[in-house]
């Protein structure tokens, strides 16, 4: 059966960009949201075992996303992709519960070192 | 669609400059979604001053860059922030005004350099700047610049903006471009686009 993946970002290009980067070989169900509420929509339709997840967007941004998550206790695969670079910004993420953190701009290269990490891939 | 990647590239770069600053000021800065807005030059200042509330008044360093595309960054620090400043840089008692001049030329620097930086990589150009200099303290935004003082008939402005978790320091970096230069990132954009 397809992973279902859900790629979460305000920007069109930026999403683009990511499911690019997603390994070729990968059994993917790709779902696009532009933002916070649209994501834990998606979510709750089952669209999101793995979700790569920006962090500055409109509408509930990537960190409300995040806390909401674990507040409801809801198990997905979170991987942030931001250009926020402050080590902080990692730490806080991975204390919110995300498995990992990629450098925007996303590339394939970043990615599956990542996903094999983690055995998602 | 260049609206968007446009806000994307700004993104990435603002992403380096917010890192930059944390480091300066030794805490967590949060980074806002870029903005985008094109503009006549008759109503930059207009449109200057409602990006800006609800700032009363701003201290403006500007910087020019020069490259293929060409233009004119100018940082603001709202006036309750700068008050903060001595504490920020570790400073005892009040910074004089010549030592707080030279710490916003120097905040602004790593600023410009770090974001414009960051999107010229993007694009694959080289880029240079101006030394930056005071353009105007504690003054209304809308003051900041004379529509008549524009030699474009259009402007295409970027504004991030960078606020610090604790404090009222923030400041706001916003990019003019004039017209030729709104077609020439136009090419670069495209560029992008059609590498994807």
């Amino acid at each position: 059966m397809s992973t279902p993946v859900l790629i979460v970002d305000d920007s069109a290009m930026a999403r683009k960009m990511l499911q690019r980067a997603l390994p070729n070989d990968w059994d993917v169900e790709v779902t696009h949201a532009a933002n916070g509420v649209e994501a834990l929509q998606a979510y709750r339709a089952g669209k999101a075992a793995v979700m790569f997840l920006d962090l500055t967007m409109p509408d509930m941004d990537g960190y409300q996303v995040l806390e909401t998550l674990r507040r409801e206790s809801l198990d997905s695969f979170v991987i942030v992709v931001s250009a926020d670079v402050q080590p902080l910004a990692q730490e806080r993420v991975k204390q919110l519960g995300a498995i990992g953190f990629v450098r925007k701009p996303v590339t394939a290269e970043k990615l599956a070192p990542l996903l094999r990490e983690y055995g998602v891939l | 669609m260049h609206r968007d990647a446009l806000q994307e590239v700004a993104n990435v770069a603002m992403g380096e400059a917010g890192a930059k600053l944390a480091e300066l000021l030794d805490t967590f800065v949060r980074l806002s979604v870029p903005r985008i807005l094109i503009s006549d030059a008759a109503e930059v200042p207009d449109t200057l001053g409602k990006l800006l509330e609800p700032h009363n008044a701003v201290t403006a360093v500007r910087q020019s860059f020069l490259s293929r595309i060409q233009g004119e960054a100018i940082v603001l620090f709202g006036e309750a922030g700068c008050a903060e400043l001595a504490d920020l840089m570790g400073y005892d008692g009040v910074l004089a005004p010549s030592e707080r001049r030279e710490v916003l030329l120097d905040i602004a620097n790593v600023l410009v350099g770090a974001c414009l930086g960051g999107v010229f990589r993007q694009f694959g150009l080289e880029l240079g700047f101006t030394a930056p200099s005071l353009l105007a303290e504690d003054t209304p935004a809308q003051r900041l610049i004379r529509a008549d003082t524009l030699d474009w008939s259009r402007a295409l402005l970027v504004e991030v903006n960078f606020r610090l978790e604790q404090g009222a320091f923030s400041s706001h970096l916003i990019v003019l471009l004039p017209e030729r230069s709104i077609d020439r990132m136009r090419e670069s954009l495209d560029q992008i686009i059609a590498a994807l």
